[in-house]
């Protein structure tokens, strides 16, 4: 759109200044032209008087003046005024001779005029300053006239004898002279004029269009019921964005249907209007508000420096500003709240349009958290540079740099290799080998997460089929409640049925989850196929027994922040005994995890437990080798 | 005053209109004419040029000529008042009336020319001022 102003205040600058160029340029030329005209009248008037000069003073006595013969001779005068009267035009309006009297008044001696007729000796007065410079000077004049009536330029000669100035001849120009030039370029400059009508008319056709090309460019980018900018503005809007200079939040109105539901769509788009323009209030004039769904809006916060918190201040505004508000419909009062996804380093991304799905995952976290909340991204936390970004994390599985460590699992007993646990790794460019702590906060809630979760099943399931052992995979709980993730995961089995009982999904308990019926029929689903599930790190964070009652599970791995203090730690001891006899009882296979030295391992394997892992018994590594056990030193007693 | 005058009529050949160039000249003759009149009473044989007389200051044009302290004329007048100061408006004129006129004023090949008449002057006790003394003429 700028862009577009700035061509059309180009285009009107040059057209007028073509106006004004040609505008100067008819000036020009018709001075030049009325010069030339000019000069050639001049010209021929000069060759006039030279004629006259020349025939009067073949006809004059010579020992006589001008004024004696002309006086003496009525005769003569006659036949010479005729002869000058035979030289007048219309152009050449009066062509006549004076003389200067004894007291300075200048008298007829001739006048071949045609019209307006002097007689001998008759007074006219004229302009003596430039008169008497012809007797001075004995040269020719020229008068341009400005006052008189009907006369444009007088041409005077002296008429000079014997040294002496005895008469002057007299040419008056008419002022017709100029008006027939005038008239002469009159078609001309209509000409000049009509393309200036043409071009202005032009102007002004193109205002006319420039000014309907901006209304319907708004309106087609702006929403007609909220008066936001819609999702047309937002294409364009994210094609051209420099996200280094925006932060995104995306607000969506909690349970909005509810509203449509009790008070009807009017209601709905009454509070619509409303929050649009709350927000509108607290965003400044370089910001964007875009309505982007049916309740959602995005909003495009302007930031001058890399380091910004408005995204933080502005969120918590609008939710606080939003959730006091008292929305009235037909004066019944609603009150509302929002969910905020704020992604506030947008430019981590590798397109804008990763940067919004990123924050309307942000968004959807706020409202499985159970709404009326801002959820930040990552990077407000403040992490070092170690950590991953979202588009490192991509362009790793891009350029197939993810890989999978295998930490063996042992069976206390035997000291045999029983399976493995699968832990994602990425290997930065330069053969540096990334854990997952330091990529997987980054990309949790995006595409990237659950384009890597396949990967790993994918590298987990050739791995499986090669040395047919189990491995397990981590995940969070909200993984299996996740639709995307969850499909995702099922078509991936699928496509291994007959490895699938291989396999071991280790569900991470870190949140807890009323939604307990449907991770129950998810999990159900799973174990169709014949994987097995483990609860990982149990005995930490939300860990609660009832997990057992609620869900079919086959395998506990007790947290390793227990397992490493049993050997001088009574709770962690008496715990972990608890644990192990409770998942005993079950007939729950028992996993002790963080088995760091031959102390701790005699240690759980008197407590019950059957199977280990831990760096004692064995790091994580790149392949697997099932013929390697645990060495005999390593497990003597 | 001189430079006043010739300054005035300057500025009104100058700028002004063939009328309003007139009217100065004119303003200009009957100030010098009647310098002290309060009201300069003012006869015109051309309708056409009241307009002319009209607007100049102390000037009223009277419809009778005996009331008339000077008779403008721009026609031939067969019988003039003897006792009256007549003033030609043209060159005919001019020259048919002219040993009883003290003036005349007329247009020619597109300028104003003036003319005084000594003896006329004389024999009205006109004086004029330094400024209109190169109008005035010995014998025509």
């Amino acid at each position: 759109m700028k862009s577009l102003k700035g061509i059309y205040l180009l285009l009107a600058l040059s057209i007028t200044a073509s106006i004004i160029y040609l505008h100067y340029g008819v000036n020009t030329t018709h001075t030049k032209l009325v010069e030339n005209i000019e000069k050639i009248f001049v010209l021929q008037a000069k060759n006039f008087a030279k004629n006259i000069d020349e025939d009067l003073k073949k006809y004059i006595d010579s020992n006589k003046t001008l004024y004696q013969t002309l006086k003496e001779e009525p005769q003569l005068r006659a036949a010479l005024e005729h002869s000058l009267s035979t030289i007048s035009t219309p152009s050449f309006k009066y062509i006549f001779v004076l003389y200067r009297d004894k007291d300075g008044r200048y008298r007829y001696l001739l006048d071949g005029s045609r019209e307006d007729k002097g007689f001998f000796n008759q007074k006219l007065d004229v302009d003596k300053n430039m008169w008497n410079r012809c007797y001075e000077t004995k040269e020719d004049q020229i008068i341009v006239h400005k006052n008189l009536e009907g006369l444009w330029i007088t041409y005077l000669k002296p008429i000079v004898r014997s040294e002496s100035v005895e008469g002057v001849i007299a040419i008056d120009f008419s002022t017709t002279l100029p008006a027939t030039i005038n008239e002469a370029i009159k078609p001309l400059e209509k000409i000049f004029y009509y393309i200036f009508i043409a071009i202005g008319a032009l102007m002004l056709i193109l205002l006319y269009q420039t000014i309907l090309n901006i209304k319907v460019k708004k309106e087609s980018i702006t929403d007609p019921l909220t008066q936001t900018l819609n999702r047309n503005f937002l294409k364009t809007f994210l094609s051209s964005i420099d996200l280094a200079k925006y932060q995104i939040l995306m607000v969506d109105i909690d349970y909005f249907k509810k509203i449509n539901d009790n008070f009807g769509h009017k209601a709905g788009d009454l509070v619509l209007k409303e929050v649009a323009a709350l927000i509108k209030k607290e965003l400044r004039e370089k910001d964007k508000l875009i309505r982007f769904g049916g309740e959602e809006f995005l909003i495009f916060l302007y930031r001058e420096k890399h380091n910004c918190t408005a995204a933080k201040i502005i969120a918590n505004r609008l939710k606080e500003r939003i959730e006091k508000h008292t929305f009235k419909y037909e004066k019944t009062p609603i009150h509302i709240t929002v969910s905020i996804g704020a992604a506030s380093k947008p430019e981590h991304f590798k397109s804008a349009d990763e940067a919004v799905k990123y924050a309307d995952e942000l968004l959807y976290e706020a409202k499985r958290e159970g709404r009326n909340k801002i959820v930040f991204d990552i990077q407000n936390n403040e992490k070092s540079d170690k950590f991953k970004t979202l588009s490192e994390v991509k362009e790793a599985l891009d350029e197939d740099r993810v890989i999978v460590h295998y930490q063996p699992i042992v069976d206390l007993a035997s000291y045999k290799t029983v399976k493995y646990e699968a832990l994602v790794r990425i290997v930065e460019r330069d053969g540096k080998i990334v854990p997952p702590f330091l990529f997987l906060d980054s990309i949790a809630h995006t595409n990237i997460y659950v384009d890597l979760t396949k990967r790993i099943l994918s590298i987990v399931f050739d791995k499986i089929k090669e040395h047919k052992i189990s491995i397990s995979i981590n995940l969070n709980l909200s993984d299996i409640l996740d639709n995307m993730i969850f499909s995702m995961i099922i078509e991936e089995i699928k496509k291994h049925e007959d490895l699938a009982k291989w396999l071991i999904i280790e569900m991470l308990e870190t949140q807890h989850y009323s939604n307990i019926d449907s991770l129950k029929d998810r999990i159900l689903e799973l174990k169709s196929f014949g994987v097995k599930i483990s609860v990982d790190d149990f005995g930490s964070g939300f860990s609660n027994f009832s997990i057992f009652q609620d869900l079919p599970i086959d395998i506990l791995k007790i947290d390793g922040s227990l397992v490493k203090d049993v050997n001088h730690s009574k709770v962690a001891y008496s715990i972990t005994e608890s644990i192990s006899l409770f998942a005993n009882k079950l007939d729950i296979e028992v996993i002790a995890e963080f088995i760091h030295s031959k102390e701790i391992l005699y240690i759980v394997k008197d407590l019950g437990i059957l199977y280990g892992q831990g760096f004692y018994l064995g790091k994580p590594q790149e392949s697997i080798d099932t013929k390697k056990s645990i060495l005999a030193s390593q497990t003597s007693a | 005053m001189k430079k006043l005058i010739i300054t005035l009529i300057a500025s009104v050949m100058l700028f002004a209109s063939a009328t309003e160039k007139e009217r100065a000249i004119y303003k200009t003759i009957l100030n010098a004419i009647f310098p002290d009149k309060k009201v300069i009473y003012v006869w015109l044989d051309n309708p056409k040029k009241r307009a002319i007389f009209e607007k100049i200051d102390r000037v009223k044009v009277v419809k009778n000529d005996k009331d008339a302290d000077i008779l403008i004329l721009y026609n031939s007048f067969d019988n003039p008042p003897e006792n009256k100061i007549i003033f030609a408006d043209g060159y005919l004129v001019f020259e048919h009336l002219k040993d009883k006129l003290v003036g005349g004023f007329y247009w020619q090949k597109g300028r104003p020319n003036l003319i005084f008449l000594k003896k006329n002057l004389k024999d009205h006790n006109i004086s004029l001022p330094k400024s209109l003394k190169e109008y005035i003429e010995d014998d025509m």
